[in-house]
């Protein structure tokens, strides 16, 4: 595979990234103004979602870590080595695995489900597809400039 | 080391790690499915126990008991309220043993917010809970699984959906989408409380053949007063 196509990927990568900073930054907003996301398609599963007990880890609403997750993932789509592959992947992985248990809550202890939480766990989902096949493809490939999405 | 070493020793880290992950994963679902997750709001108590006193009971949205039995017994009380609880849990189940069950008494809840905001909430989802045939196990379950007053667990939508489920309610989705439009109705009763005299819960009257209509027994404070009150008006 060329060099060109991980600068598809860290393309890919960071679209994505950007998205879900965008919609944990969403959920997260919404909790610090004393609210709750609203479902587009209408219901309140959102609300639901927002107000159990679920929505917060250790008093912090967990889209803020989704945003901190999402930022670092976008941060390693700009390097091309072996560090910032490994990393992405396991970031994605951490966020794969937790959006995994989120969804299962939802759906099973909850009871209801968030749009914008199951939108982000659709990005986790891609993101992981993505890193892991980054890092399987180019693993030990020596950086290369032109692979940068910003040279690309 | 050489850049195939390199790469074999990456993907082998990379496959430890999902396979950590995996397990990480996996361990917090049988935990939390096991209930001894942080998912309190959810962990309903007094589930068996309730079924249990209010097993082959009618339920017809409020009304508990015989819908002809010949005397009706009025609950006006506010889900947040504990010593509706006490109540509850210690002066009603022998009413319910002794005269609902045979057929000689129904008993209708009604609601008296007067705790707080939180109080039409819950109230409104126990209206909700009794329009699918739940509404005392639902009101029961509540009462046995109360928190602080006003400290925003009582109008908790996953609160009130786990005591929801809790009390067998069959449609969730339905029971959800209709309590919003119970609220009038807690108003209403809660106006006709205070119409009656009532500012404390729980209160109580009873309608029967001796009663001439409805008539007001404010607070009987054991089970042995109700009993008396239900003779009477029988």
């Amino acid at each position: 595979m060329s060099r060109l196509s991980e600068g598809t990927l860290q393309r890919a990568i960071a679209f994505l990234a950007a998205l879900g900073i965008g919609v944990a930054a969403y959920i997260a907003i919404a909790d610090a103004n004393s609210g709750s996301p609203v479902c587009l398609g209408g219901g309140s599963g959102c609300e639901t979602v927002a107000r159990s007990s679920w929505s917060h880890l250790a008093g912090v609403n967990i889209a803020v870590f989704g945003v901190i997750g999402y930022a670092l993932l976008l941060a390693t789509a700009f390097f091309a080595d072996d560090l910032a592959r490994f990393a992405g992947f396991a970031l994605a992985l951490a966020g794969f695995g937790y959006s995994v248990f989120l969804t299962y809550v939802e759906l099973f202890k909850i009871e209801a489900t968030c749009q914008w939480c199951l939108a982000s766990a659709v990005l986790m989902t891609v993101l992981f597809a993505l890193c892991a096949a980054r890092l399987i493809v180019f693993a030990g490939v020596p950086e290369a400039p032109e692979a940068s999405p910003r040279r690309a | 080391m050489s850049q195939t070493d390199r790469r074999s020793r990456l993907l082998r880290l990379a496959a430890g790690a999902a396979f950590l992950a995996l397990a990480a994963v996996l361990v917090l679902i049988v935990i939390t499915a096991a209930g001894s997750g942080d998912g309190g709001d959810t962990n309903i108590e007094d589930k068996a126990a309730v079924a249990k006193l209010l097993d082959g009971i009618p339920q017809r949205q409020m009304t508990l008991g015989d819908p002809k039995a010949p005397v009706e017994l009025i609950e006006f009380g506010d889900l947040q309220c504990p010593v509706c609880a006490a109540y509850s849990k210690e002066v009603l189940p022998e009413i319910m043993e002794t005269q609902v069950r045979k057929g000689a008494v129904k008993v209708d809840f009604r609601n008296l917010t007067i705790i707080g905001p939180e109080s039409a909430g819950a109230g409104a989802a126990a209206l909700a809970a009794g329009e699918q045939g739940r509404g005392w196990s639902f009101v029961d379950l509540f009462y046995r699984n109360q928190g602080d007053e006003n400290s925003g667990y009582a109008d908790n939508d996953a609160f009130l959906r786990a005591i929801a489920k809790a009390a067998g309610v069959p449609n969730l989705s339905k029971w959800d989408a209709e309590r919003a439009e119970m609220t009038p109705k807690v108003e209403e009763t809660t106006q006709e409380a205070t119409n009656l005299g009532f500012d404390g819960t729980p209160s109580f009257a009873i309608k029967g053949a001796q009663t001439g209509g409805i008539k007001l027994l404010g607070f009987p404070e054991s089970a042995g007063e109700l009993e008396a009150a239900i003779e009477e008006a029988r």
